[in-house]
């Protein structure tokens, strides 16, 4: 059991979760994540770890699915039966040199800010840029500011910061050259922009992919990605891959598996939700 | 001597129609009545080799002589003194194979029904509170067992009557291992299964679950805080083909489509949030238990089933009983066919392209071998694919571990005493077989902390 010890709206979509989860606390490295399991009846879900403080980490979701709309019902002082981990392959602690950390999306922003921390501690000149639809959605700012030696952000109608998508600020950053590894998370769309651009500069980038698991531990199979045309394990192979090697449309095809369901699901506690 | 009753009482099943649309167990179970005149059934041997056939050795014939007298008691401790999980056991093993195939009733009619008395016995234990009643002699020393399927359920017990401190580190949310992410409800009740770990619980041994050996709990720190460890990491990962379209949604491996449904009970989508996506014509690649059991929970969605095998249905590894309910409940067999590659229409299954073999004997071997027919090539429409070739062991636990020497094909290299090279450190079940019953992980477990304890005493 879980105690949620702080709940946050960040926006009006995504929410930030504290909770007690002293083992993952003990064991958890940036890059890695957890499964969380919200009660009995609930389904096993992969998220990313944005940080860890003394026995709590932090967890960063979006209202999307029943899960998440359930979840956020929640109030501090709810427990979660299960929040399992860390789970899969840190990011190597080393000195890249000059790293461009990229994000849009919630899970991203969580990576993001542990990938930059992580790595800015240890002598990295780290450059952080956030990708938001919108400034009313922007968060997470000031803490990777804190913790990044440049930041930059974008929204899609230009109502904060510069405006278009992370991966813009991405490619102009390449051009001016003095950028000698990318890290990457969210949205498949973008992370194939990385690697496509990246890919034309030259420049390794390493891209997380957030796919759909069960166990997470190397049983099912449901989280298998496709790396240079050899089938890998997202779950303990990954999370983090060598973008340039990934078969994005496969992943983003595999993504669809459940939709139809995950929909049903939604709709039926949403009909539950209005009749309590 | 008293006449031979060639046949078995017949055990009361729910008819197909019914039990097709749940996923309740098939056979009701014995009633007292009739397991008594099962039991009696029983040459009582002079030298019976039924427990020789079993692979944690069973006194059949007493607990049976007990259960004829009507002793159900003294009957079902029988049992518990060399089978820590009857209720299970009774349900799952392949007895045609062991106990009930050694039975010299065979000969001339039906076997006795070893393994329906089994699980009747247990379970009227359970439903009558009875319970085995011994008392532990504490020992100072600490073991810990990685995994809560069969062997580690074995060695744990085993270890724990002996009066060790005994600790097991489960990576899953529940206990049991295959037992419960595997085996379907209508072949393992869950509540069974858990009934039966509850057992363990009692006994004293600690249960440490979402424990993950090499990601929340390193090998090195186990080794630092226990005098001894038993591996028992079962072969929980999945085979694919490794033909094209796997990457197709619609395709499951056999571990992910059971896991959905056992572990996560995707199969009460009212009630439980783990989807699973079934479609209504679904091709099962292999015969073996996974194969049947995957084929069967398919059935259940209303899907009309083609196993594809590459063998008859004859060859199959399955369990008998099984294969038979299987047939009757309507999988069908496409027999001696092979996949080539998986079809897909906008990134989904849309069918398989097979290839028709033909079985050529080879001289020794008492297994025909398959061969492809060239130019045999054909397509099926198909929805879902579900791949059950089989599993090997999991390489998340093997990489944390650099040091543990492996056999070739994956599993850990034991010793004749289940050690590994590294000392104190001691394996069985599937780890080390890479896929074989639930008795024959039992048997090793229990061989496993016999081994143990003699290391620990010495």
């Amino acid at each position: 059991m879980h105690k949620i010890v702080f709940k946050k709206d960040l926006n009006s979509e995504d929410y930030l979760i504290q909770v007690k989860a002293p083992l993952v606390a003990k064991k958890w490295k940036a890059g890695q994540f957890v499964v969380v399991r919200l009660h009995e009846k609930g389904e096993r879900i992969p998220m990313s770890v944005q940080k860890v403080e003394g026995k709590t980490i932090f967890m960063l979701f979006k209202k999307l699915g029943k899960t998440s709309h359930e979840l956020y019902s929640y109030k501090i002082g709810n427990t979660i039966r299960d929040v399992i981990g860390p789970m899969g392959n840190p990011i190597e602690l080393k000195k890249y040199g000059n790293l461009v950390v990229g994000s849009d999306l919630v899970c991203g922003h969580a990576e993001n800010y542990a990938i930059s921390s992580a790595l800015g501690k240890i002598g990295n000149h780290v450059i952080s840029i956030q990708g938001f639809p919108t400034k009313d959605m922007v968060y997470l700012k000031e803490d990777l500011k804190s913790v990044t030696d440049e930041y930059y952000i974008t929204t899609e109608d230009g109502s904060y910061g510069r405006k278009g998508l992370y991966t813009d600020v991405l490619k102009e950053l390449l051009e001016k050259g003095n950028v000698d590894m990318i890290f990457a998370g969210g949205s498949f769309h973008e992370l194939k922009k990385v690697a496509n651009i990246t890919k034309s500069y030259n420049v390794p980038a390493m891209v997380t992919l957030r796919t759909l698991m069960v166990d997470a531990t190397g049983m099912c199979g449901s989280c298998r990605v496709f790396i240079d045309g050899e089938m890998k394990l997202a779950c303990i192979d990954g999370p983090m891959f060598d973008a340039h090697k990934v078969d994005f449309d496969e992943v983003m095809n595999r993504n669809k598996m459940f939709k139809e369901e995950e929909s049903l699901a939604f709709k039926r506690y949403k009909q539950q939700e209005v009749m309590e | 001597m008293a006449k031979i009753n060639k046949n078995r009482v017949p055990m009361p099943k729910r008819s197909v129609k019914e039990r097709i649309k749940d996923f309740m167990e098939v056979s009701k179970g014995y009633t007292k009545r009739q397991a008594i005149e099962e039991a009696k059934r029983c040459l009582q041997c002079e030298n019976p080799i039924c427990t020789k056939h079993c692979p944690v050795h069973v006194n059949i014939k007493a607990f049976i002589k007990k259960l004829a007298e009507g002793n159900l008691k003294d009957a079902f401790l029988k049992i518990k003194e060399d089978d820590p999980i009857p209720a299970i056991t009774g349900r799952v093993c392949p007895q045609e194979e062991q106990c009930e195939g050694a039975c010299a009733l065979g000969k001339v009619g039906d076997p006795v029904n070893i393994g329906k008395l089994t699980s009747f016995l247990a379970d009227w234990a359970k439903e009558n509170g009875i319970e085995e009643e011994f008392k532990i002699k504490e020992r100072e020393k600490k073991v810990a067992v990685i995994g809560s399927g069969p062997s580690s359920i074995s060695c744990a017990v085993a270890l724990r009557k002996k009066g060790y401190n005994v600790t097991m580190y489960e990576a899953l949310h529940k206990t049991g291992g295959v037992l419960q992410y595997g085996i379907p409800e209508f072949r393992l009740p869950k509540d069974i299964v858990d009934e039966e770990l509850s057992y363990i619980k009692n006994l004293g041994i600690e249960i440490k679950l979402n424990r993950i050996v090499g990601k929340n709990v390193t090998f090195v720190e186990l080794c630092d805080e226990y005098d001894a460890i038993f591996i028992g990491t079962g072969a929980g990962a999945p085979i694919f083909l490794g033909i094209e379209g796997e990457d197709l949604n619609g395709v499951y491996s056999a571990n992910e489509f059971l896991i959905r449904i056992n572990l996560m009970k995707a199969y009460k989508p009212l009630e439980y949030d783990t989807p699973i996506k079934v479609g209504k014509k679904v091709g099962v690649i292999g015969a073996g238990n996974a194969a049947i059991d995957v084929a069967r929970s398919a059935l259940r969605f209303v899907a009309d089933v083609y196993i594809l095998y590459r063998r008859t249905k004859e060859y199959s590894p399955a369990r008998k009983e099984e294969l038979r309910y299987a047939i009757e409940e309507g999988v069908n067999f496409k027999e001696l066919v092979t996949p080539k590659r998986i079809l897909g229409e906008g990134g989904w299954v849309k069918g398989i392209e097979l290839v028709k073999m033909k079985l050529e004997r080879s001289n020794k071997s008492d297994r025909s071998r398959p061969v492809e027919i060239k130019g045999s090539e054909f397509t099926m429409d198909l929805d879902s694919v579900i791949i059950a070739i089989g599993t090997k062991p999991n390489r998340l636990f093997y990489n944390s571990v650099p040091e543990l020497e492996a056999e070739e094909w994956g599993g850990i290299k034991v010793d004749e005493d289940f050690r590994t090279n590294i000392e104190g450190v001691y394996a069985g079940g599937d780890a080390i077989s890479g896929g074989a019953t639930v008795i024959q992980a039992l048997g090793e477990g229990k061989k496993a902390a016999e081994s143990i304890h003699d290391y620990l005493t010495k």
